[in-house]
């Protein structure tokens, strides 16, 4: 070895393989299905999937924010569930998309503004501070909802969601829109970087003069608006909701973002990343569903799948260090 | 068990770590391994512990060719490490730790009393005393240092490599593990000893073996050498002066005031002062508050009382944003867990605590390569780009990597907690120079260090404390290592307490 740190700048062919492994798993996917299934690589289709996981989208981008940060928040599926019962009821009382769309983002707002709280300031493990903040969400949505199923009043509010502009549905449309914001948040700002250190060294970021605790709030407060927007994005669409409403969905978010290689530990990883990751699982799911796989087998393939790619993650890191 | 070594090379990627090394090891001796960081001494005691494999050569132990696969291969063969990052259970007391794996159970029950018995037994024989009624996590570095070792005997060890085993100890506690390791050497084990710390090496070492480049340049007896001859064969250049010239200010004019600091039980009634091109030195034991005190003016932890004045006025500082918006830099003791960003780059790490200056809605990445720039090169950081993980730095780039940080934000007052710390000798240079020439240009500069010959060669004043209080001012001619040892060691502290 030099004194001068030196580190091989030639391209690396096998670590562009490594480095980008779930771009080219996704591709093989993607290539896979157009070949073998005729319905897959049609625009109607396509055009499905977009608009599918136009909401695990938005709720993946700043999910992906959050795990970067060191935390994890699973209360994002409460949250998800919460905030449009009460863009609901804000739609019924004051028929009015924006107010109603602000209703459900200003919820998730204030929710991840507890979340963030509760975690830089007291100092409690953040799985386990928004385990019990979705208990609490979960409670609020049946009171706001009195148990029932609240209903858009106004039909022809879907079109918040369904409008085509240029052939994709408006809900695809501000699914990118959100994924560019917080693509261009991390990537070019200096809350990109505060993350990124927060993430990568806490002790370290602080008496670097990081502000860790806002750093951290402001995370958890994104990722709550976000769901908020997605949630009630989502029940726009369904005309419906209810508090027993399906919250799995950040299930399908955790998933995709650590597929795509974001890091739980926190400190590394990407917005792109997320996006790969969404949609990895979206062509496996919907190539299971275009030829006709049993949905009992396709639960059991995919979590076979999630493990197989982290797994296969896990060991390309290892041999790196 | 005598250990040899034959042509034995090592690369990763682009570097060769060792190239064709030879070299014995003689049973039941202290063989010292040193070299700037860098010259294969740690790939060496990996190798031979089987944390890496050698790409091409052998290994022969007591004359038989062997291979070591892995930790466990060489634990079968007798031979362990002690890596400088200990990996005990936090939670469980010393003897759970030694026993760890190797328990004895009747069925699934562990036998918790021959378990007690055995490292009672354990101890007495090899003399290596640790309190066992508490978590190790509750123990200082140096006793959780010796529950490795007793690990390493209790799985019949022959042969242990300790790396760097004396970075993060105290004077006190480095005392106690020579101690230990002479005992050990007495009993017959051989331990390999790969340090930085050339006066340890000098007073413990059978034999030193000195590498550069992935080669050895020699192997010697302690007695054969001296403290420059051995930074000469390491560095392959002349060892000049250890330090920089002094150039002491005339009556400087004080930018850091502190009066009567106070803080719960880690430090009470500090006053002192720091003047514009003054080197400050802050000694004593590890554990006598001076690490508190600086963070304290730092703003990284509060204060109880007392007031911290800069060029003439009191702050208020709560955050070490605040310092470093006041004009105060720090360098941290670890750099590696309170310093940087291992896995960012080394532009990102600098920048870090300016980015407000740095960006408006968006960061300003050519005003922010600039400032990068510049301080990369005033701190001296040998790496082909800023764009490099500071993880894949040297211990002595990632140090100046902090300096360029702090450089950056054009400081008035310089805090540096134990600057050199795990650094090769040729960065320890380059670190004195910069301090000394910080000081040159007017910033006042509070150094904070175990290693006495620092203390003694670069400050201008020298302020020793002893369990939490200011014991001693030493000034110019008064500044000797004696003065300063007696300093720390001396009872007046405790005296006044009791009466």
């Amino acid at each position: 070895m030099t004194v001068v740190d030196t580190a091989s700048r030639s391209i690396n062919v096998k670590s562009l393989l490594s480095k980008y492994a779930i771009v080219w798993v996704t591709l093989l996917v993607f290539i896979f299905l157009s070949a073998s299934t005729d319905a897959f690589l049609s625009a109607d289709n396509l055009r499905n999937i977009l608009d599918q996981q136009s909401v695990v989208l938005i709720v993946a981008a700043f999910t992906t924010i959050v795990l970067i940060s060191g935390g994890f928040d699973v209360s994002l599926g409460a949250i998800y569930i919460l905030a449009p019962l009460v863009a609901l009821r804000v739609q019924n009382n004051i028929n009015s998309a924006w107010l109603t769309l602000l209703a459900g983002i200003l919820v998730g707002l204030i929710a991840g503004l507890l979340n963030g709280v509760i975690v830089a300031y007291g100092r409690i493990n953040s799985f386990i501070a928004t385990l019990a903040t979705s208990f609490i969400f979960f409670g609020i949505a049946y009171l706001v909802s009195d148990g029932t199923i609240l209903r858009v009043t106004d039909i022809t509010m879907r079109e918040v969601v369904t409008t085509r502009i240029l052939g994709l549905t408006s809900a695809t449309w501000i699914a990118f829109v959100v994924v560019a914001i917080a693509w261009i948040m991390l990537d070019r700002t200096r809350f990109g970087r505060y993350i990124f250190s927060v993430g990568g060294n806490f002790e370290a970021a602080r008496l670097a003069g990081v502000r860790t605790n806002r750093v951290v709030v402001a995370a958890f407060v994104l990722a709550g608006a976000g769901a908020g927007l997605a949630g009630t994005l989502n029940s726009i669409r369904s005309v419906t909701a209810q508090a027993s409403d399906d919250f799995s969905i950040i299930f399908a978010v955790i998933a995709a973002v650590v597929v795509g290689g974001t890091s739980i530990a926190g400190g590394s990883g990407a917005i792109w990343r997320s996006v790969v990751g969404v949609f990895f699982i979206a062509f496996i799911v919907n190539g299971f569903n275009l030829n006709g796989v049993d949905p009992v087998y396709q639960r059991i393939i995919q979590g076979a799948v999630i493990l197989t790619a982290v797994g296969a993650d896990a060991w390309s890191r290892r041999d790196k260090s | 068990m005598d250990l040899e070594v034959r042509s034995v090379s090592k690369r990763f990627g682009a570097t060769i770590a060792l190239d064709n090394v030879n070299l014995k090891i003689a049973s039941g001796t202290i063989h010292s391994l040193i070299g700037e960081n860098g010259a294969g001494k740690s790939t060496l005691g990996k190798i031979l512990s089987g944390v890496y494999q050698l790409d091409s050569g052998e290994v022969e132990l007591a004359g038989q060719a062997v291979t070591i696969g892995s930790p466990r291969e060489a634990l079968s063969r007798g031979i362990t490490i002690i890596a400088q990052e200990l990996s005990l259970v936090p939670s469980r007391n010393a003897a759970d730790n030694v026993y760890l794996g190797i328990e004895d159970h009747a069925g699934p029950w562990v036998r918790r009393g021959v378990i007690k018995d055995r490292f009672e037994e354990l101890t007495n024989t090899s003399g290596i005393i640790v309190p066992n009624d508490r978590p190790v996590s509750a123990l200082s570095i140096g006793d959780q240092q010796k529950v490795e070792i007793l690990r390493a005997l209790a799985r019949n060890a022959e042969v242990i490599v300790m790396d760097e085993p004396t970075a993060r100890l105290s004077v006190e506690e480095t005392a106690v593990l020579k101690d230990v390791m002479r005992s050990l050497r007495n009993q017959g084990k051989t331990i390999i000893f790969v340090s930085h710390f050339l006066g340890d090496v000098l007073d413990v070492s059978d034999a030193i073996t000195i590498m550069r480049d992935g080669k050895i340049i020699r192997t010697s007896k302690p007695s054969d050498e001296t403290h420059d001859s051995l930074v000469e064969a390491m560095t392959g250049r002349k060892a000049g002066e250890a330090f920089p010239a002094k150039t002491p200010p005339n009556s400087p004019a004080p930018v850091l005031e502190v009066n009567g600091l106070t803080r719960g039980m880690q430090f009470a009634d500090i006053s002192f002062t720091v003047g514009a091109g003054e080197i400050v030195a802050l000694a004593g034991l590890v554990g006598s508050g001076r690490s508190e005190v600086a963070r304290a003016i730092y703003g990284a932890d509060p204060f109880d009382s007392g007031e911290v004045k800069l060029q003439g006025s009191v702050i208020k500082i709560s955050h070490p944003a605040t310092a470093i918006e006041n004009g105060i830099a720090m360098i941290p003791e670890s750099r590696k867990d309170q310093g940087l960003i291992l896995d960012r780059s080394i532009r990102e790490n600098i920048s870090l605590p300016y980015l407000k200056k740095l960006s408006q809605l968006l960061m300003k990445r050519r005003e922010e390569n600039s400032m990068v720039a510049e301080n990369f090169a005033a701190a001296g950081i040998r790496a082909l780009s800023s764009e490099m993980t500071v993880r894949s730095l040297s211990g002595g780039n990632q140090q100046k990597a902090l300096f360029a940080r702090s450089l950056a934000g054009h400081p008035t007052l310089f805090i540096a907690d134990e600057p050199t710390r795990g650094v090769d000798v040729g960065s320890k240079r380059a670190i004195y120079e910069l301090l000394a020439d910080l000081a040159r240009k007017g910033m006042a500069v509070l150094v904070i260090s175990s290693e006495l010959d620092e203390v003694v060669g670069l400050a201008h004043r020298v302020i020793v404390m002893q369990t939490g209080r200011i014991v001693a001012e030493l000034v110019g001619d008064q500044i000797s290592e004696s003065a300063v040892v007696s300093a720390a060691f001396s009872m007046k502290q405790r005296e006044g307490l009791a009466s």
